[in-house]
């Protein structure tokens, strides 16, 4: 177990370009011991380059990765002691499921009494006793990630288990028995897990951190609470949730206040210091309310569409040429006409250049 | 779908194949039991006559028949050895890989009845270079062309150059083929190269290791050409293979009607060892 400090990391895949495009740009970034950590973003944001400066994978162009303390930037995979599960299982073939489990140990010359205790007790964890004599091969596609997994897992030492969107091959339901697991797993070993993954769903019930990436740019890190009700930028709301976060072009009205067409928003956030350039509202659509009898913050709509999903209710509402999402219960009463939508100021997240103010 | 005339369509492509597969098949087989040689020319029937002579009166071919299987056998395997090592050595990023790539691959694309003359040309025993190089070292004169066991391994020597890098092309093109992950993996449990070479990359490899070694097997089986340049044969029958057995019972003696027996008898059983060959191989590489 360590702590995982990366200082200054940069990386780009084409470092003799003049002017390189940079897969990573420069951030810092510390990742406690025992801790479990989300990497969340669309393809090609850069999370899979992340987890392989980490691993080793990949030598970063610029700034160190440092494990306790200790610069291991320049050390090979082999030698820095990390567990990564990739997102398809790579299994030994020709091996028995034992042999995988015990493939790291006997690589590094454990004795033979080690190996079978901790083969046994990792096996025991993943639910995999029953198959130890079996060839790794004939086993299924969650089974054999379990045991990708479980070689990460068989080494007390190692510093961190990084995974690469590593339920992509599994079964829905599956998915959320070995997420447990997962928790189960680092609450028991106290290990470091990072995950990587593009599904919020995934990174939102694993994590107790997310990191939300865009475009080789950490946007934000924080807890899922966080992420969910003050996005700190646009891409943030609208990446995260679903339906996306409600966001407005709007103008500036008075410190605390803004107008979209001619309605004023009350927010809770100072807006004194801002230049109005570029503004935008954004509210999530679980916080946009069917008005009762509050008296401000209200906006008048006409609905376009309502989608009952069962536990909820999605209206769908205009306001002159703006669209609004709003998720409502299901008992809700949906006045036929004259409908007024509630935005509570506290929820109000003002945007100033994409950025929350 | 009842399509009457879909045999129109057809029979260019069955033509071509009764043409070229089908029709030499059954005319060898009718030869065979035929009397045809260079004093009765006709397709007399005279029965399995042939077939009994075969089985009861021509050791020559037998023994051609396994000096064959132990040449095919030899030369394939060190084919396999030498090419997977060469591909494993240029597969990683290493310094001028492209200039290595193309250099292993000449041998393939010389002619081989002219690379053999230029290798008698070497080998040749008071002459040549070699044994002129051998004998500055003290070394030799060795007796490459004319002794019964040396010259086994001089054809050897000269398959293996002219055919390696055929074999070396599949299992680059199969290396280069193979996934990431499991060596990364492998990397991070910290395999050892050798660990790394027998848990991924050979069980990796097995399957097309499979495809190439049957090829390279058919293809090795029908040595001729190496053989009729460098020794033609001998000396006595020492380097006498199958093929070239047929030729001269069929080609020098014109023994039509035997020499088709043995070609239809050496076919049958290329199939029946290929096949069993390859399933062994299946069994044995890939342990499904």
């Amino acid at each position: 177990m360590a702590k995982i400090q990366l200082s200054n990391i940069s990386h780009t895949y084409n470092p003799l370009d003049l002017n390189p495009t940079y897969a990573l740009n420069p951030f810092s970034m510390t990742w406690e011991n025992g801790k479990r950590y989300a990497i969340l973003g669309p393809s090609g944001c850069g999370k899979t380059t992340m987890l392989n400066i980490v691993s080793g994978l990949v030598k970063p162009s610029k700034g160190n990765v440092l494990f306790d303390g200790n610069d291991v930037t320049n050390l090979i995979t082999e030698e820095r002691n990390i567990a990564q599960v990739f997102q398809f299982p790579v299994i030994y073939n020709t091996m028995t499921v034992y042999d995988n489990l015990a493939f790291p140990l006997k690589c590094r010359d454990f004795s033979k009494e080690k190996i079978e205790e901790r083969v046994k007790s990792v096996s025991d964890t993943l639910r995999l006793s029953s198959f130890l004599n079996m060839p790794a091969r004939k086993l299924t596609a969650d089974q054999k990630q379990l045991i990708s997994l479980g070689r990460g897992l068989v080494r007390e030492d190692v510093a961190a288990v990084l995974m690469d969107e590593p339920l992509t091959v599994i079964d829905p339901d599956l998915k959320f028995r070995l997420r447990r697991n997962l928790k189960e797993i680092n609450e028991q070993y106290k290990t470091t897990l990072v995950y990587v993954t593009h599904d919020q769903n995934e990174a939102m019930t694993f994590a107790d951190n997310i990191i939300v990436m865009d475009q080789g740019e950490i946007v934000q890190v924080g807890l899922p609470k966080d992420l969910f009700e003050r996005p700190k930028t646009t891409f943030v709301g609208y990446f995260i949730g679903s339906p996306a976060m409600n966001l407005f072009e709007t103008q500036l009205s008075s410190n605390n206040s803004v107008k979209i067409n001619d309605t004023i928003i009350k927010t809770s956030t100072n807006l004194s210091k801002l230049k109005n350039n570029n503004l935008k509202l954004g509210i999530r659509s679980e916080f946009v309310k069917v008005a009762k009898d509050e008296s401000e913050n209200l906006v008048e709509v006409i609905i376009q569409k309502i989608e009952d999903f069962g536990n909820f209710k999605l209206l769908t509402a205009s306001m002159g040429s703006l669209t609004i999402k709003s998720k409502v219960n299901r008992e809700t009463e949906i006045p036929a006409q004259n409908v007024k939508l509630y935005f509570p100021a506290d929820k109000c997240c003002v945007y100033e250049d994409n950025k929350l103010v | 779908m009842n399509f009457k005339h879909k045999y129109i369509f057809l029979f260019p492509g069955l033509f071509v194949l009764i043409g070229i597969l089908i029709f030499p098949i059954i005319f060898t087989i009718r030869l065979s039991l035929s009397g045809w040689n260079s004093y009765t020319p006709e397709m007399n029937f005279i029965g399995i006559t042939n077939y009994i002579r075969l089985f009861t009166d021509d050791p020559r071919f037998w023994e051609s028949f396994f000096r064959l299987s132990f040449l095919s056998v030899s030369t394939v395997i060190l084919q396999y050895i030498i090419g997977f090592a060469l591909a494993l050595m240029v597969w990683r990023e290493i310094k001028f890989k492209r200039f290595f790539r193309v250099i292993f691959l000449i041998p393939m694309m010389t002619t081989p009845v002219i690379m053999t003359v230029i290798w008698r040309t070497f080998f040749h025993e008071s002459l040549g270079p070699v044994n002129d190089l051998l004998g500055h070292i003290g070394i030799g004169p060795i007796l490459w062309l004319s002794d019964p066991v040396i010259a086994k391994f001089t054809v050897i020597i000269v398959e293996v150059w002219q055919w390696t890098p055929f074999m070396f092309l599949l299992l680059l093109a199969g290396l280069l083929s193979l996934p990431k992950e499991p060596f990364l993996a492998a990397a991070i449990d910290g395999a050892s190269t050798f660990r790394k070479f027998v848990y991924v990359t050979f069980p990796l490899m097995a399957p097309i290791s499979i495809g190439a070694i049957i090829i390279r097997l058919i293809e090795a089986s029908k040595i001729m050409d190496t053989v009729f340049v460098l020794t033609s044969g001998g000396p006595g029958t020492a380097t006498e293979t199958s093929s070239f057995y047929i030729y001269i019972k069929g080609l020098r003696e014109f023994q039509m009607g035997y020499a088709a027996t043995l070609s239809f008898t050496y076919l049958v059983i290329m199939i029946i060892s290929l096949t069993i060959i390859a399933k062994v191989l299946t069994k044995l590489m890939i342990k499904e």
